[in-house]
């Protein structure tokens, strides 16, 4: 039994070796010890029997061999060792690729499927060292360069060669949403990262059926046995988690994904998806927050996160949550126990935070019959500490990796801190040492009468000790130097040493009885911070920053009496108008509305009445062309058709832009890709339901659209090197042709396939899914709408004639500057305009540019709109609306539709929105005044009847922030005087997007 | 004496349709205004009001009953507005006329110190955007080179001239000097997020340079006869006499603060803010250094996540609150043609918490004085430059904003321009053939 045991319990080195092998298999036996054999069971008194690189035997009545190591552990704690689930420890060599990689490889650069962790990884001893001080025994490391990032290995920290150490060499498979070291210009953006992602994944399925019989791609290949493993992806935030949760969903993948320590906010959504995190333990560190004015660069946001960040993992255990946790990102290599420590204070049970750490990662990645537990059978991964490893006075002592011993601290070492009688020439003194490591600081004085004190010098070596002072303020001639020996623990100290006048003389140090040695960290207070460390955090917001809130807004069930009701319908403005909305609807509209008319039966709801005497009641506005709440680039540029980008999948629901139009009066907007290039990506449409989540603020069932753009950005003129085609616009119309032929391909080989009989479809492997191409057939069929960056007469004319040629319609061009002078020609083909009312001069192409533009075009009977392509001006646009009727004399009713119902026609929404009529949503605007006078302020906005905005609460809100803000300062302050690190204040200067806005990094 | 309604008196000038307006010749008849409700500039308000202005010069304001000397022309403008020409601070025009085209830009001199170029060397009275600036009622704009930390030297200029000789209102006025952003930017720009402080030893480098160049320009200024000439010392030493205005920019407390106390230290006569985002809440040491300030364009985001989103539209009325002088500026992004709404900022200012008439005097009077030009511009008083506009209505107001007459120095303008012709034209056009 034994002798099957030891051939199991010793991993086989195969190498040669120079000289005789080490046949041993040494028994190590740790005895007395309080054993945590796993996250919820503790054995006090208990032993270990390690075999090899194996535990054999744990338990309290465990017969120890007679040749195994002992080891007395009375008092001391054994504990599975960490598993790291998230590193790249030892690819650092592997990140310098010397561009593209040569071979068969994918098309893509930042699709690296074929890299293997296990072959690249190579001996990083300083990491690995302070790894395994934190108790970590093994890890799971990948490559971290690219979008598909290949097999990351789990590798045992035992310090042998990686042919052992490598436990599992196909542990995960590793994903993200950044490039890398790629220089392929695409993708240039997160949403071109997760499109390529999501084709390539479906090219990889296309590979296995069929492609392989047209090329040979040795990654989509390899893709293809990735997807067997433990999917990991990198988030950069929690909308980042959400984004990764239904790209996956959408391609039948189960995630993990490595989160960023903010999921708090997003927790009970984040829960619903299923995907379990990897929660980094970096905690950020207080704000030097003195100066007050320097304080106020720091936003709210930052400021709760620091609170909320500790709170984090036992917000997300509530919610429901799987979590195991990684040290990746920490600054500090030493952070994981401290971190930890403060996120049980916080609230985490000590059994999910110790699972967190074993039980649970182990467990993702497979390895939870090897690691993660003390158990017969299993590795031994151990830590040995000299208290609970959650106590902030624990030392950890020894850590064991694959049954190899890694000592930390040398438990034998004697403990020298405390207070002395320094026998020294027939005399006694004071000493007093504190301070951690080999050199200890200490203090000599007499023991009676004076206060004299003088520093001490001590120097530890193993048993020996050095002590020299200088002796002149006690009474000694000059400065003493000591040697000695350190016994019982370091509480006897003797030897000889040397007087001032040369002598030698014996001298002795005895610690104070009831002395009780303790080490502490110097200049913190342990206790105090402690005690902060474990107050409540305040309440989530939604979203988590300034003008946030607790809790949702109610749906209003109201009145609005007495208002004047800018109707955009056949009546015009009426005065004196009552306004009904239940339900998110517009209910009714008219004179001396009665409540028991409206809601008739016995138990009417309570319905709010809202004076709006002298105040007027509009829709919202509608802004078809906006950049803001989009993250990581507007523009995809990477490649001159990016038809398969989805903005949709990069909605940010934390801007602040959305609050700010909100308080403009704007309710919906269109989520437009760049101009960058001729064929851009896909729009989104979304609500401003300022709170919500990104799915929360997508319009449900909206119609489908897609940027196109022309001119002087998409033959990138601000270049005189670029070489992208197009350079001029006659490549722009060759390249929409080209394009559109081979949309029309796709379409006739999906139509073949899908007239096949079900026999026959069996047998015949499905086409290629080609997105970019797919989104084009879309239009080609009438069922994705085109925006069309466009500036010039000729190459909105040339865009129509293509689209007569091919049978497509153009639904809307935007910018359109120069619409004025081809006005007919836009009304005869059906395509409607959204302008800016009065820029120009920005560019060449602009230098026609007249603020006439939309009365002309509309005047000529072109459905026409006013845009911002500007988070400033978005919020001002009913005043960009009332431009119009300076420059050209429109009138107050069509200047008002240029931003509301003008958008929904062309938007295809005008069916819900766009007016004040019974049955449409009750997205509307409550002003102070007239819209379109520059004295107009808003009172309340409206989105499906909940007031987002709402002046008066607005003010709330501000105070809330105030309060919020010097309560968390005076927190930040607190943990400052108690001794906590502090860092420097950052800063947040947000930039603005425009359509013109390229998603590249500098 | 003749009374001729506008109208005609405006056909009359629009005889260079499809151009940009020709110049208008100096005023050989004098012209009264009458009627109007005039708008002093200086917060004052005369309703039924007069104008009267010979030889470029206003001789009488008042109220319709105190005319009493005759004019050529009589305006009727009753129902209408008068204003004093709104004043645009901290401008680039005729400085760059196409953003993306580099070869019409003029605005950015190479290196960070070049205290030495001149605005006025560079400055375009033909832009074709200057035409579209005034329609809106702005008639005059200083100057400014843009761009390092010491930017350059700017100029006054009126907004209806041949070239720089009668353009010019008031040559080498100030020195623009940016101050030293306290934070770096980091990450890039599509993902803007965290700016981090900039490096503190590379920032107190900067500044103690521009200490060092100031304090040797300030003793340079002591000279009779430099020999050898230092291009740069000379452009900086009329800050010292008194003759030239310095111009900071700075947003932020703490560098208005450190702008302030080193503009004292290195003995600056006169400063002026530009920006000022949180002048408001330093009020108390602009106010013992006597230092107005240009605010920044208030049709623009709050700096600060947490800043109550209307803050921006708000400073005028904060500043009032602080006792500061202020008038209103609207450079940044798209400066250029954009500046025609700067009568909408002040609206602005106005729709937030000032009266009209303050408002209105934060792109005139106000503006004037802080530009040292209030002997000639900025209100309508006996004695300045007839350099004043009829608006159909409220002219802060984009829906009422409606200039029908402008006068620059007594010269009346031609207000439309290029893009009145081509507004005109296609809408012939559009209406198809027979119209």
């Amino acid at each position: 039994m034994v002798l099957v045991l030891c051939s199991l319990a010793r991993a086989q080195d195969i190498a040669p070796v120079n000289g005789p092998q080490d046949r041993d298999v040494p028994v190590h036996a740790f005895l007395h010890a309080t054993v945590h054999v796993d996250p919820t069971t503790a054995l006090a008194d208990a032993t270990v029997i390690v075999t090899g690189d194996r535990i054999t035997e744990v338990g309290r009545r465990v017969k120890v061999p007679a040749y195994a190591v002992r080891y007395d552990l009375t008092g001391a704690h054994i504990w599975p060792g960490v598993v790291e689930p998230f590193c790249d420890l030892g690819m650092k060599s592997s990140m310098q690729r010397s561009g593209k990689e040569k071979g068969a490889h994918h098309w893509n650069d930042a699709v690296h499927a074929t890299t293997m962790a296990a072959a690249l990884y190579a001996e990083d001893s300083v990491r690995a060292r302070a790894f395994r001080a934190q108790g970590v025994g093994l890890v799971v490391t990948h490559l971290r360069d690219g979008i598909v990032q290949g097999s990351g290995a789990a590798v045992l920290l035992a310090d042998r060669s990686p042919a052992l150490d490598v436990l599992l060499p196909r542990a995960s498979a590793n994903f993200s949403l950044d490039k890398g070291t790629s220089k392929d210009p695409y993708p240039s953006s997160r949403m071109g990262a997760i499109a390529l992602l999501r084709q390539t994944v479906l090219d990889a399925r296309w590979y296995a059926r069929q492609g392989s019989e047209q090329l040979r791609d040795i990654d989509l290949a390899a893709l293809n046995d990735l997807l067997d493993l433990p999917l990991v992806f990198e988030a950069k935030d929690r909308n980042d988690v959400l984004r990764i949760a239904s790209l996956c969903e959408e391609l039948g993948l189960r995630p993990i994904v490595k989160g960023c320590g903010d999921a708090y906010a997003r927790a009970s959504e984040i829960a619903a998806t299923g995907v379990p995190l990897l929660l980094p333990l970096d905690l950020p560190a207080p704000l030097d927050v003195t100066d007050p004015f320097e304080a106020m660069e720091v936003p709210l946001s930052d400021l709760k996160h620091w609170e909320l960040a500790p709170h984090n993992a036992h917000i997300l255990r509530d919610a429901g949550c799987t979590f195991a946790f990684t040290t990746s990102g920490s600054e500090r290599p030493d952070a994981l126990w401290p971190a930890l420590r403060r996120v049980v204070l916080a609230g985490l049970d000590t059994a999910t935070a110790m699972a967190a750490l074993t039980t649970v990662p182990a467990e993702l990645f497979g390895l939870d019959d090897q690691v993660g537990a003390i158990r017969p059978g299993m590795l031994a991964d151990l830590i040995i500490s000299t208290r609970h490893l959650l106590d902030h006075q624990d030392t950890i002592l020894e850590t064991w990796v694959a049954g190899r011993r890694f000592v930390q601290v040398d438990r034998n070492r004697p403990d020298v801190h405390g207070t002395f009688d320094l026998n020294l020439d027939a005399r006694i003194y004071r000493l007093e040492v504190t301070g951690m490591g080999p050199t200890p600081r200490a203090t000599v004085r007499n023991l009676t009468g004076d206060t004299a004190r003088v520093k001490a010098s001590v120097q530890l070596e193993g048993q020996r000790v050095g002590l020299a002072f200088e002796g002149r303020k006690l009474g000694i001639a000059g400065p003493v130097r000591l040697n000695g020996i350190l016994h019982r623990d370091g509480a006897i100290w003797d030897g000889h040493g040397q007087m001032p006048d040369g002598r030698w003389i014996a001298w002795s140090a005895l610690r104070q009885v009831g002395e009780a040695p303790e080490r502490v960290r110097m200049g913190r207070d342990e206790r105090t911070l402690d005690s902060l460390y474990a107050l409540p955090p305040g309440d989530i917001w939604y979203p988590d920053m300034a003008f946030g809130s607790p809790r949702p807004q109610d749906t209003l069930t109201a009145i609005f009496r007495h208002a004047t009701v800018w109707s955009n319908g056949p009546d015009g403005i009426l005065r004196n108008m009552d306004v009904c909305v239940a339900g998110g609807r517009i209910k009714a509209v008219g004179r001396d509305l009665r409540i028991a008319t409206l809601f008739p039966g016995r138990h009417p709801p309570l319905v709010e009445e809202i004076d709006a005497t002298g105040k007027h009641l509009t829709c919202g506005i509608i802004d078809e062309h906006a950049h803001i709440a989009i993250s990581g680039g507007v523009n995809e540029s990477g490649e001159a058709n990016s038809a398969e980008v989805r903005v949709g999948d990069v909605i940010d629901p934390d801007a602040i832009a959305i609050y700010r139009s909100l308080a403009g009066g704007v309710t919906t907007v269109q989520q437009l890709h760049g101009s960058a290039n001729p064929i851009g990506g896909q729009s989104s449409l979304i609500k401003l339901r300022w709170g919500r989540d990104a799915d929360g603020l997508r319009i449900a069932d909206a119609p489908k659209f897609i940027k196109f753009a022309l001119g002087e950005n998409v033959k990138q003129s601000w270049s005189t090197r670029a070489t992208r085609y197009p350079r001029t616009r006659m490549g722009v119309e060759q390249l929409m042709m080209d394009a559109f032929q081979q949309a029309r391909e796709v379409q006739r080989s999906q139509d073949a396939y899908a007239a096949l009989r079900p026999k026959e479809r069996a047998l015949t492997p499905a086409p290629r899914r080609d997105l970019r191409l797919e989104a084009l057939a879309e239009v080609l069929r009438g069922e994705r709408h085109i925006t069309c960056h466009s500036y010039v007469q000729s190459e909105i004319l040339m865009l129509l004639r293509l689209a007569d040629s091919l049978g497509f319609h153009v639904n809307t061009f935007t910018h359109v500057l120069e619409g004025y002078k081809v006005a007919p020609e836009l009304r005869a083909h059906g395509a409607s305009a959204s302008t800016f009312s009065d820029w120009w001069a920005y560019k060449f192409e602009v230098y026609e540019a007249i603020p006439y533009n939309a009365a002309l075009m509309q005047e000529a009977g072109v459905n026409t709109a006013i845009n911002s392509d500007d988070a400033e001006m978005e919020r001002r646009l009913n005043q960009e609306a009332a431009k119009t009727m300076k420059y050209g004399g429109t009138t107050r009713e069509k200047a008002w539709e240029m931003v509301t119902l003008g958008p929904a026609r062309m938007l295809h929404l005008d069916q819900r929105m766009g007016s004040v009529e019974v049955g449409k949503d009750a997205d509307l605007v409550l002003w102070t005044d007239d819209p379109l006078t520059i004295d107009a302020h808003v009172v309340m906005t409206l989105v499906d009847g909940v007031p987002y905005f709402d002046a008066e609460r607005d003010k709330e809100l501000r105070s809330a922030i105030v309060a919020e803000r010097q309560r968390i300062i005076g927190r930040m302050l607190a943990e400052q005087r108690a001794g906590a690190r502090v860092r420097k204040a950052r800063v947040q200067r947000e930039g603005q997007w425009h359509c013109e806005s390229l998603g590249q990094r500098p | 004496m003749k009374t001729i309604p506008f109208l005609l008196l405006l056909s009359t000038v629009c005889h260079a349709m499809g151009q940009r307006p020709e110049p208008a010749p100096v005023q050989t008849r004098s012209i009264l205004v009458q009627g109007g409700t005039v708008h002093v500039g200086d917060g004052r308000l005369i309703m039924d009001g007069v104008v009267g202005f010979r030889n470029g010069r206003i001789d009488h304001v008042g109220n319709v009953a105190t005319v009493t000397a005759t004019y050529d022309t009589v305006i009727d403008a009753r129902g209408m507005e008068v204003y004093p020409g709104l004043i645009l601070p901290d401008a680039t025009l005729g400085l760059g006329e196409i953003d993306q085209v580099n070869a019409t830009m003029d605005e950015r001199e190479a290196g960070d110190r070049t205290p030495e170029v001149r605005a006025i060397a560079a400055y375009n009275a033909d832009s074709r955007i200057i035409p579209t600036v005034r329609r809106n009622g702005v008639l005059l704009a200083q100057i400014c080179p843009r761009g390092g930390i010491i930017s350059g030297t700017s100029s006054i200029v009126q907004l209806d001239a041949w070239g720089t000789s009668d353009a010019t209102v008031r040559v080498d006025d100030g020195v623009h000097l940016v101050w030293p952003d306290r934070y770096d930017r980091n990450g890039w720009w599509a993902e803007p997020g965290p700016t981090v402080k900039a490096e503190a030893n590379k920032r107190e480098a900067i500044l103690s340079e521009l200490e060092d160049r100031f304090l040797r320009a300030s003793a340079y200024a002591q000279r009779t006869h430099p020999d050898p000439v230092d291009v740069r010392s000379e452009a900086l030493k009329g800050l010292f006499t008194g003759a030239r205005t310095l111009f900071v920019h700075a947003d932020e407390a703490i560098a208005i603060q450190e702008a302030v106390l080193f503009a004292r230290r290195v003995g600056v006569q006169r400063m002026v803010l530009v920006g000022g985002y949180d002048a408001w809440r330093v009020g108390d040491l602009l106010r013992e250094n006597k230092v107005p300030v240009i605010l920044r364009r208030l049709h623009s985001l709050p700096l600060r996540e947490d800043d109550d989103i209307d803050l921006p539209y708000r400073l005028p009325a904060l500043m009032k609150a602080q006792g500061l002088t202020f008038c209103l500026g609207y450079s940044g992004g798209m400066e250029r043609m954009g500046s025609r709404n700067l009568p909408f900022v002040a609206g602005t200012a106005a729709a937030y918490g000032l009266d009209p008439e303050e408002a209105l005097r934060a792109v005139t009077f106000d503006a004037a004085r802080i530009l040292g030009i209030s002997n000639d511009y900025g209100s309508l008083q006996e004695g300045l430059s007839a350099t004043l506009f009829i608006s159909r209505g409220n002219v802060l107001d984009m829906r009422t904003n409606d200039v029908v007459m402008a006068f620059i120095d007594g010269r009346a303008l031609h207000l439309d321009g290029i893009q009145e012709s081509l507004f005109e034209r296609y809408r012939r056009h559009n209406a198809g053939p027979g119209h």
